[in-house]
């Protein structure tokens, strides 16, 4: 099975002015095949965001350990020109916030067209291929609206622009940084599902960092899991929802209101550790109910359960999978 | 419900406890560079001629015409001048009534400006368009001018400079302090206060104010070197302190004929205003260093 | 308590076209009920917000407290109204001074309408909310940015029951925070409710949320109130469009639970 991206014991850290280093993302590994679409869950401080972008070495004042491998090709260390060959052809991102991802001086012509423009295909041709891209993404009577500004569309609207703008050098790997949090609930169901078709369509691989739990299953069909800097979980889609094996998870998982469960939310006590006070043996042992010394002291490795999920905790999972 | 025991942020950084105006001076973890060291220590010398000077100079008044334009020597650091007073000792001395004024009359048109900009905004609307009208009006009002007409009006002298300088200085302020306050007026935590039923006294003085008067206290800073030189300025055209007042740009004025070859005599008062001013400039550029926020308003994801 | 009766709101937009925020807009939150409002962006949940805490003026309708019209309220009328009717709002960093310290955000409504005398009594009262909503009270001195988002939420809350109001209106108090965050928070506001007889006005765009925390629902669409229904009967049996396509719109997996739960004895956990 050809791997897209092979990401092996990622480490990122930032070096402060005097000299002390702080480690971010501890031993990340995960790899996705071409065409296969991955969902990187996490809160706050996971470090999710920070592994997206280290993909596409964007936070270049961080410090990278380890190795993230683009079609056989090690992107740790390297130049910032090479990097740029890939950004955009290799690995398109799509970023967060449509309205300051797009610069309200230019014309949404303008923006699809850069990247193409910078790797010297003339205006025709890249005007062109810009508005089959629009179209493709369902932006209606795209030739005139190349004209516009940003602020003239509606948050959705920008949106597509945005993915537009990863999309139209063609990349392998999509990597999507919550792209729907700043949406209305209708046009990130919407997005969601422009997303999995595009991607259906393109045979696309897809990244797709989110919070939101319940956004995962929508495009996804595999989860890694991300707490405090580690990868805590990883298995199916099914297998997240269904029998999620971490502490961590099921306690995320509760505490998301249902539509069918007027039980009381659970929520987790305490809050996930800063950078620099993590504890040495499992991440989550200082608010898991059932940490033991062993917890405290040894930190798990992932491990595979018998739902081919894997897991890094020393207990988990206990419980045989109930059929719903 | 567990009582949760404390902030748990990254980065983590200590509490910080101490009052408002406190932390405006704390020093950030930046190492000061030379120019910031040598900025404080001649800002230092410069106030504390100002204190000392007068108390320890000799009578920088008698004048001892055989002493008269004499070179600057161990026995007088920076010269005589023609009317052989010791041009040194009334540099020193003279830093008193400069720095004073210049503080004197930064601290009152900052004190006026503020008083406008707080009536236009909190005021009713008609009240705000008239202020922000009569704002424009000072703004575009040509301070040197003005400042030469009390003179006449007046007769020449530093008071009459310094209230000249104090009513064009003003409007700078105030119509700074009005955007800024607009700004302010608009965040979420004003509206909070104000939904929690806080006068428009208590907006102004708890809310408003403190958040909105950080970028001035870097510009009325940099405000007392400015203003020194204008004083200097002013002096030199006869339009504010007048001899024998060691006021620097009096020194200057009085020292015109004879700056050719008794160079000492120019050199040194105009040195003091060009060092002054720089300090002050500095020292404002500093206040604005350690007083960036970094914290930036971007929405984000917040974790626990 | 509050009762909205055909509110209109006008705006004028950039162009010549003025915006209609609020198109006739009536709701009720009555003693110790827990409303949701519900809508996307430009639905006109802000403008009403805005108008129930008075910030704005709305150009037809009325909102009646206690038996008053609100906009007609000035003086001690007004300080009564916004000791009645607290607030909490959605940004956690924005809505705290920098400023201040967390134990005088918290006293300010205390000072305002001089609910206790003296320092001390103050000081008191300002420890117990923060441990009402699940803070350390010797924390009181330190400033907002010492805390993280979902603790300042609970400074806000705290801020808004130093009053003692009747109703509280949380405008998407929680969109802004984590997952677990938030569960959190909507634990503290429903034990809120439950301890002081709160009324709750809660504004989401989330379904799923409004449905955990309220009984009693409006889905406002552009200004309008397309739908109110009791919470069985709006998830159960949608009336209108608009709130189909919201349901529609839900994740999927949102319906499905986890079949192991979080909380299950540790006894049998560590076995293996």
């Amino acid at each position: 099975m050809s791997e897209l991206l092979e990401v092996r014991d990622l480490c990122i850290s930032v070096v402060a002015n005097d000299g002390a280093r702080t480690l971010l993302v501890d031993t990340v590994s995960f790899s996705i095949d071409a065409g296969e679409r991955v969902a990187l869950v996490g809160e706050s401080g996971s470090g999710k965001s920070l592994t997206a972008r280290a993909l596409l070495g964007l936070d270049r004042q961080m410090e990278l350990d380890g190795s993230i491998r683009f079609k056989g090709t090690e992107l740790v260390g390297m130049p910032e020109r090479e990097l740029r060959k890939i950004r955009g052809s290799g690995i398109g991102m799509v970023f967060q916030d449509p309205l300051s991802a797009l610069n309200p001086l230019m014309t949404i012509g303008d923006q699809v067209t850069a990247p193409l423009r910078a790797a010297g295909v003339s205006r025709h041709a890249a005007w062109e291929r810009a508005r089959r891209t629009l179209e493709e993404l369902g932006v209606g009577d795209a030739e005139s609206r190349m004209h516009a500004y940003p602020h003239q569309f509606s948050g959705g609207m920008r949106q597509r622009v945005v993915i537009a703008i990863a999309l139209i050098s063609e990349p392998e790997l999509l990597v999507a940084d919550e792209p729907t949090t700043a949406l209305d609930v209708r046009v990130q169901a919407q997005v969601l599902r422009l997303l999995a078709e595009i991607a259906d369509a393109r045979g696309l691989a897809v990244l797709f960092i989110t919070h939101d739990v319940g956004v995962v299953g929508e495009l996804a069909r595999r989860v890694e899991v991300m707490y405090a800097g580690t990868t805590v979980e990883r298995g199916s889609v099914e297998a997240f929802f269904r029998s999620p094996a971490h502490p961590y998870t099921r306690g995320l998982l509760s505490a998301v209101p249902r539509l069918d469960d007027d039980s009381r939310l659970l929520s987790m006590a305490g809050a996930p550790p800063a950078p620099a006070s993590r504890p040495s043996g499992c991440v989550f042992s200082p608010r898991c109910p059932y940490a033991t010394e062993r917890c405290r002291d040894d930190r798990p490795a992932l491990h595979l359960t018998a739902a081919r999920a894997e897991v890094a905790c020393h207990y988990s999972p206990v419980e045989a999978e109930v059929p719903a | 419900m567990s009582t949760l025991t404390g902030p748990s942020r990254v980065p983590s950084s200590a509490p910080d406890t101490r009052t408002v105006w406190v932390r405006y001076l704390r020093p950030r973890p930046r190492r000061s560079s030379l120019l910031d060291i040598v900025t404080i220590s001649v800002a230092a010398v410069l106030v504390l001629a100002a204190v000392f000077g007068p108390l320890i100079a000799p009578d920088i008044d008698r004048s001892s015409i055989t002493e008269a334009l004499q070179a600057p020597s161990f026995a007088h650091l920076f010269g005589t001048d023609q009317q052989g007073r010791d041009i040194f000792w009334r540099v020193v001395v003279g830093a008193r009534y400069t720095l004073t004024s210049a503080v004197i009359i930064v601290v009152g048109y900052a004190l006026l400006g503020v008083l406008i900009a707080t009536l236009a905004t909190t005021g009713p609307r008609w009240t705000n368009e008239m202020l922000t009208r009569f704002i424009d009006l000072g703004i575009a009002f040509p301070s040197l001018v003005f400042a030469l007409g009390v003179a006449a009006a007046l007769g020449p002298s530093l008071p009459t400079a310094c209230i000249a300088m104090v009513v064009t200085g003003w409007p700078m302020t105030a119509r700074l302090l009005q955007g800024i306050m607009k700004e302010t007026l608009a965040l979420p935590f004003v509206e909070a206060a104000t939904v929690l039923g806080a006068s428009p006294l208590r907006l102004m003085a708890h809310h408003l104010l403190p958040n909105s008067l950080p970028p001035l206290w870097i510009k009325w800073t940099g405000d007392i070197g400015n203003t020194a030189l204008v004083l200097g300025a002013l002096s030199f055209i006869g339009a504010g302190a007048q001899p024998p007042l060691p006021e620097w740009g009096a020194m200057v004025a009085a020292s015109q004929e004879v700056a050719m070859t008794a160079w000492w005599t120019i050199l040194f008062p105009g040195l003091a205003i060009v060092v002054t001013t720089t300090t002050f400039g500095l020292l404002g550029d500093m206040l604005h260093a350690r007083m960036d926020p970094s914290r930036s308003r971007t929405r984000r994801r917040h974790g626990e | 308590m509050i009762t909205v009766s055909h509110l209109h709101k006008r705006f004028r937009g950039h162009g010549r076209t003025p915006v209609i925020a609020l198109d006739d807009v009536s709701l009720t939150v009555g003693r110790g009920d827990a409303v949701g409002l519900v809508g996307e962006s430009g639905s006109g949940k802000s403008t009403l917000l805005r108008c129930l805490m008075r910030l704005e003026r709305p150009d037809e309708g009325s909102i009646e407290y206690a038996g008053q019209d609100v906009a007609r309220l000035h003086g001690r009328g007004l300080v009564a109204y916004r000791r009645g009717v607290q607030m909490v709002f959605q940004d956690p960093m924005g809505s705290l001074n920098p400023m201040m310290s967390v134990g005088s955000i918290v006293a300010e409504g205390l000072r305002i309408h001089n609910r206790r005398r003296g320092s001390r009594a103050r000081t008191a009262r300002v420890g117990e909310l923060l441990e009402l909503v699940g803070l350390n009270p010797d924390h009181a001195d330190r400033h907002p940015a010492a805390f993280s988002g979902g603790q300042r939420q609970r400074i806000a809350i705290a801020r808004a029951l130093a009053v003692e109001p009747d109703v509280l209106v949380c405008d998407e108090p929680v969109s802004a925070l984590d997952v677990s965050v938030q569960a959190q928070i909507l634990n503290l506001l429903q034990d809120m409710r439950s301890t002081l007889g709160l009324s709750l006005l809660f504004i989401a765009h989330d379904l799923a949320v409004v449905r955990y925390l309220c009984e009693d629902i409006y889905v406002l669409k552009q200004g309008r109130v397309v739908e109110h229904a009791s919470r069985e009967d709006l998830f159960r049996a949608p009336a209108h469009e608009y709130t189909r396509q919201l349901l529609a719109a839900l994740p999927s997996h949102a319906g499905l639970r986890p079949v192991n739960q979080y909380a299950l004895p540790p006894q049998q956990k560590l076995e293996s």
